[in-house]
């Protein structure tokens, strides 16, 4: 339990997918410029992400590797699969969004079903494999990540409707200032890392 | 009128010097109030307009800034064993702060001031006072040996990158001087995060070392004191024994309170005080408060930010004291306030009203979470020892959002009201 919260907190606040790895930046900048898409946006990736990185986890647990259902080693098939099952989630996202509200379904335009190809939802499946989690951390992780990649999308939307108004050098107008305020947060964000919880709910 | 009629005189042509005409609006709106008004559009006419509010900070600061100045050399001459009462030797100890502060304060201003007039004449516009105030702050939030490159350094950064880039004064979505402060920490660690750092005037601070005077000390000011028959600069001093440069944030990790307090010969009353090493302007909490009273008073700071950020202090160490697990989660919550830098944050930096949250409830939250994470930063993440500085600027990128958040929240209790 204590690990579930560890990895929770961690990757949604101290590995912060897009403020730490810089992951997911194109659709991060690209609907970004007001805080009711990214909001939208948010939700679904919190949505994918949550459920294709558990799903992930029990296929390539349980399908892919020699001790799995099928007996043979098929880990080479670990990318098709896991871009399939984003895909198909995507899908199920899109449907719902379409049929919920249709306003937030145009103004999302291409960014819904480019969630596919979002590099912050097929990085989470592959850090999963890569550190190793088992299946609380994992479904903990994929909450946590796509819950930071949430919170960063929705700071950086409200800060740029904030300046909206501003009296920005025009070379910087646009990407240029939603660079440098992603760095900016960046920077912010460091103030949490080093902080182990782990560490901490050993007492 | 004899000051108008010489700005009047002095005032040069704006289509043929438009830089000297911008330098010469900047100077001349610092002095007199311009009489020319705005015809279209709607506006507020209020005698508080932002020149007042900037310099109404800079007065809060000025208890603080003595205080520093005579600190810096008080803990000089602690280091070396020598002059151990607070007002013993006071000339020394004054001057020498002095001689530390004027630099830092000099690059600061000249650096951003010069880059504040240089913008605001490539982008058209008036010189704005926004300077004025993080010129004033930064010197206060530095330690006192920081190399003056590296200071100029930050400031171009933190003008430049966080301001200019946003559309100059006012519209910065980061606090400037904490930006500053930032680049530093991060940039160049070594001259701000050690333990050793803060007790200046030491090439190093090991037993032994000499204090490095310049010709300011023993030639110039050693022959003014002489006419007077005061105290002088003694070249030959050096660290004493059993001395340790370290922050009480340093000690109280591994020693706790007890190991804080035993460190300092009148106990408390020193961290309250402030006669205890740190960033300039920190350490003294009557004066920080006093200068608080008065910002209040004048209604310059929030008083729900300032209130939201001591809550959220104290309840996040009351839940640490009964978790109690490392030395420093045992540090009474009340003396939580009397280390570091908490006071210093909470009443000049988390209540600057351009980067805090703007509606009322969203300042009870903005304030609220920068006490919040300050705490668990400075007592739960091992690799920072203070959280201030970081939990604001945290909650800065934050503040559009709760701000959004309250807004939409409020529209939807209208709406099910009408």
């Amino acid at each position: 339990m204590l690990d579930f919260f560890n990895t929770f907190i961690k990757s949604a606040f101290i590995e912060n997918m897009i403020l730490s790895y810089f992951l997911g930046m194109c659709s991060y900048l690209a609907v970004s410029k007001s805080v009711k898409t990214a909001t939208g946006l948010g939700l679904a990736v919190i949505f994918v992400q949550g459920i294709t990185i558990p799903v992930n986890w029990l296929i390539s647990e349980y399908l892919l590797v020699e001790t799995g259902i099928f007996g043979i080693d098929l880990t080479f098939l670990r990318f098709i699969l896991f871009i399939a099952v984003i895909a198909s989630m995507v899908q199920l996202v899109e449907m719902v969004v379409e049929k919920v509200s249709p306003a937030l379904y145009n103004s999302l335009g291409i960014f819904l079903p480019l969630i596919t190809v979002n590099c912050a939802i097929l990085g989470g499946s592959l850090f999963m494999i890569s550190r190793e989690y088992n299946f609380p951390n994992a479904v903990a992780f994929g909450l946590g990540g796509g819950m930071g990649w949430a919170l960063a999308i929705i700071a950086i939307a409200a800060i740029r409707e904030k300046i909206r108004y501003s009296n920005i050098p025009a070379p910087l107008q646009g990407l240029g200032i939603a660079f440098i305020i992603t760095g900016l947060m960046g920077m912010a964000f460091m103030s949490l890392m080093g902080i182990d919880p782990a560490a901490f709910f050993k007492y | 009128m004899g000051l108008i009629r010489f700005f009047k005189k002095i005032e040069p042509d704006k289509t043929k010097h438009p830089f000297m005409h911008t330098l010469y609006d900047g100077f001349f709106s610092f002095v007199f109030v311009p009489n020319h008004t705005t015809s279209n559009g709607v506006h507020i006419r209020d005698g508080m307009d932002l020149k007042r509010l900037m310099t109404f900070v800079v007065i809060a600061l000025i208890p603080a800034y003595l205080f520093g100045i005579y600190n810096i050399g008080h803990q000089h001459f602690i280091a070396m064993k020598e002059f151990p009462g607070f007002f013993e030797a006071a000339n020394l100890k004054f001057f020498y702060g002095l001689i530390k502060i004027i630099p830092i304060f000099i690059v600061a201003n000249v650096v951003g001031l010069g880059l504040e007039f240089y913008y605001a004449y490539k982008r058209g516009h008036n010189i704005e006072e926004g300077f004025l105030v993080t010129g004033a702050l930064i010197p206060l939030i530095m330690p006192p040996d920081i190399p003056l490159w590296i200071l100029a350094l930050a400031v171009v950064f933190a003008v430049i990158i966080g301001k200019e880039a946003f559309g100059g004064t006012g519209m910065n979505i980061w606090n400037i001087a904490l930006l500053t402060r930032m680049f530093v920490f991060f940039a160049y660690p070594t001259s701000i995060t050690g333990d050793t750092v803060w007790v200046s005037g030491f090439e190093t601070l090991k037993v032994g070392a000499a204090a490095d005077y310049s010709w300011w000390h023993t030639g110039l000011l050693n022959t003014i004191f002489d006419w007077f028959g005061w105290l002088k600069f003694d070249p030959s001093g050096v660290i004493a024994d059993g001395f340790s440069g370290a922050t009480p944030l340093g000690i109280g990790a591994e020693g706790g309170w007890e190991g804080i307090v035993s460190r300092y010969p009148n106990g408390v009353s020193d961290l309250f005080w402030g006669k205890i090493p740190g960033s300039i302007g920190e350490t003294s909490k009557p004066l920080i408060i006093l200068g608080g009273i008065f910002l209040l008073v004048t209604r310059v700071a929030s008083w729900r930010i300032m209130l939201g950020a001591v809550l959220g202090t104290a309840l996040t160490a009351i839940l640490l004291n009964f978790w109690g697990a490392t030395p420093m989660m045992q540090i009474p919550w009340y003396y939580q306030f009397f280390i570091g830098s908490a006071l210093f944050a909470i009443v000049f930096m988390a209540t600057d009203p351009v980067t805090a949250a703007s509606t009322n409830k969203g300042k009870w939250i903005y304030g609220f979470f920068i006490g919040f994470l300050a705490i668990v930063i400075r007592v739960l993440n091992p690799a920072y020892p203070e959280g201030w500085m970081l939990a604001i600027i945290f909650m800065n990128t934050l503040a559009p959002m709760i701000d959004y958040y309250t807004i939409q929240n409020h529209i939807k209790k209208r709406l099910k009201r009408a």
